[in-house]
């Protein structure tokens, strides 16, 4: 089975960095990278290094900047600071050596054609001259799961196997690299679940994936690090298990829909009312339901949790919850 | 051939209804005119029936032109650029292959509407005549084609099937590829002179009646031809094709 693997392809090489021609290149280098749209500051001196073979989530809330980031990396904007390199060179030149596949948020399929024929151009594409060429067809098909859909019209396509033929496009060179900017949003249950497991085979085999993602679950199957973005800049960086432990303690959450302030109950390290439902952040859970029963708050609903990756990213990004 | 231009025109050829309105509607508006108008007193003169198929063929190939080219903004809304542009196919053949569809496709309502001039209305030229006619008017539609990028580039989807109905008709019928120019007011004479189409349409004239093209009409299509398409440049430079939230 002809597959992506963690070397780096000659055709990605050629023309890189000096020094990237003698030490293998990071796949990923953002150094100070600075974008802004209008007065918003998108991505704010961003520092990210992504060896080879990594695979790594990006996560954040809308506005995070995480597909600003997608964008720079793919060279879709310039940046008004700092460098970005991948696989030792700059974005577009490796785009167009095909040494990148990429799924974007917002990048589509074109209308009045068919899948097979939009396939083919861009496998073609791959296959020019001094470029690695293209995935095989049939193993492209199957590793994509688009059999049967080559001959459909682009506009009779389900979300779903519209994300799937994106996938294919992204595939279609053996990139040793892939970015996934929110890959599975269109995607049911069952096509998230195989969608991930391709690649779980993909980077088993060497190839560098990032994915950006709202799916908290998604990182914590996947990804061997986790990159957690919130106002452009990076907030947390780890495995999983290790951003989960970055928030100690527990959440003790029950309904009070008559108001209260529970700020200064022992243990508490932050509070927030969600509707009638209070949440309070503690690290010492067993002082913190004494002294609520103590003063008589009628603990209806009453739940105990660990901190799950969402509540990490949650109390990560968001000011004024307490870590 | 470029794997991309074949892909698009491919693309184009599906769409029935753009065949019918580019190449057909102007032929069938070629036998309408000429066959109609002479059933009344004192007929269709050779020279009206050629001015009247010059003036399909223009209207034909400024509206293959606008309908070839205007279509960029649909796959700007569709994503279809952004994801082009992260494949190894280079950005400047992208454009190069919108310009060469749009050239193409001007061809078949030239071609079409000089045949039936030719075979249905009888029109008579030499053959260094036809070449000429043909040939001066393909090369004067790459106005239009740069016209169609900057509208494709400068209109949002919605706006922009719509925007080259409305500019198709506004070229044609003031510029006098409808009705003749010379049964304008003079002020609506002054209108026409403002517009590429009524230029365009004397180019052909001019080829039709076996001399050059006269000056004035070849500077203004220059004119119009480098405007528009700085202009394209500078709206397709302003858009961003990365995503801005998130």
């Amino acid at each position: 089975m002809s597959a992506p693997t963690g070397d780096v392809p000659h055709y990605c090489r050629r023309g890189a960095d000096q020094q990237a021609r003698r030490v293998p290149p990071d796949a990923l280098a953002l150094t100070d990278l600075t974008v802004r749209h209008g007065d918003v500051l998108a991505v704010d001196s961003l520092d990210l290094h992504i060896a080879r073979g990594e695979t790594v989530a990006l996560l954040g809330p809308n506005g995070a900047g995480k597909s600003t980031t997608v964008s720079a990396v793919l060279g879709l904007l310039h940046p008004d600071a700092g460098t970005v390199r991948v696989l030792g060179r700059a974005p577009s030149d490796a785009v167009r050596a095909g040494c990148v596949g990429a799924m974007l948020q917002h990048g589509g399929l074109p209308g009045e054609a068919r899948v097979g024929e939009v396939l083919h151009l861009v496998r073609r594409s791959y296959g020019r001259a001094g470029l690695a060429g293209a995935w095989p067809l049939d193993d492209l098909v199957a590793t994509s799961g688009i059999g049967g859909l080559l001959g459909r019209d682009v506009d009779a396509l389900s979300g779903g196997q519209r994300q799937r033929v994106l996938l294919a496009l992204a595939l279609a060179g053996q990139p040793p690299l892939l970015l996934l900017d929110e890959p599975t949003s269109a995607m049911d249950v069952e096509g998230r679940r195989a969608f991930w497991t391709t690649m779980r085979d993909l980077a088993a085999r060497g190839t560098t994936v990032v994915f950006a993602t709202h799916h908290l679950e998604e990182a914590d199957a996947v990804a061997d690090r986790v990159v957690v973005m919130a106002g452009g800049r990076v907030v947390a960086d780890g495995p999983s298990a290790a951003v989960r432990s970055a928030v100690a303690g527990r959440t003790v959450r029950f309904s009070a829909p008559d108001g209260g302030t529970f700020d200064r109950v022992p243990g508490v390290t932050g509070a927030t009312r969600l509707g009638g439902t209070v949440a309070l952040a503690t690290t010492d859970v067993e002082a913190t339901l004494r002294a609520l029963l103590t003063d008589g708050v009628a603990l209806t609903d009453l739940e105990v949790r660990g901190a799950s990756l969402e509540d990490a990213v949650l109390s990560l990004t968001t000011p004024g919850v307490a870590r | 051939m470029s794997p991309l231009f074949v892909f698009q025109l491919r693309r184009v050829a599906r769409n029935r209804q753009f065949l019918f309105f580019t190449v057909l509607l102007p032929a069938l508006f070629t036998v309408f005119f000429t066959q109609v108008f002479a059933g009344t007193p004192g007929g269709v003169s050779p020279e009206q029936a050629a001015a009247t198929m010059v003036a399909m063929m223009s209207y034909g190939a400024i509206g293959a032109a606008l309908g070839a080219t205007v279509r960029l903004s649909f796959d700007r809304a569709s994503g279809w650029l952004r994801q082009l542009r992260v494949t190894p196919v280079p950005q400047t053949s992208v454009v190069a292959v919108d310009v060469a569809v749009g050239m193409l496709l001007t061809l078949p309502p030239l071609v079409v509407v000089a045949l039936t001039g030719r075979l249905v209305n009888g029109v008579r030229l030499a053959p260094g005549e036809w070449a000429g006619l043909v040939g001066v008017l393909w090369l004067g539609s790459a106005v239009f084609v740069a016209l169609g990028l900057l509208l494709g580039w400068a209109l949002e989807e919605k706006a922009a099937g719509g925007a080259i109905g409305i500019v198709g008709t506004v070229l044609a019928a003031l510029g006098g590829l409808w009705v003749p120019v010379e049964l304008f007011p003079s002020g609506l004479r002054a209108v026409a002179h403002g517009l590429p189409s009524y230029w365009y349409a004397e180019t052909g004239r001019a080829a039709a009646g076996g001399t050059l093209p006269p000056v004035p009409a070849v500077a203004a299509l220059v004119g119009f031809a480098a405007a528009f398409g700085v202009l394209a440049v500078l709206v397709a430079r302003r858009r961003p094709l990365a995503a801005v939230a998130g």
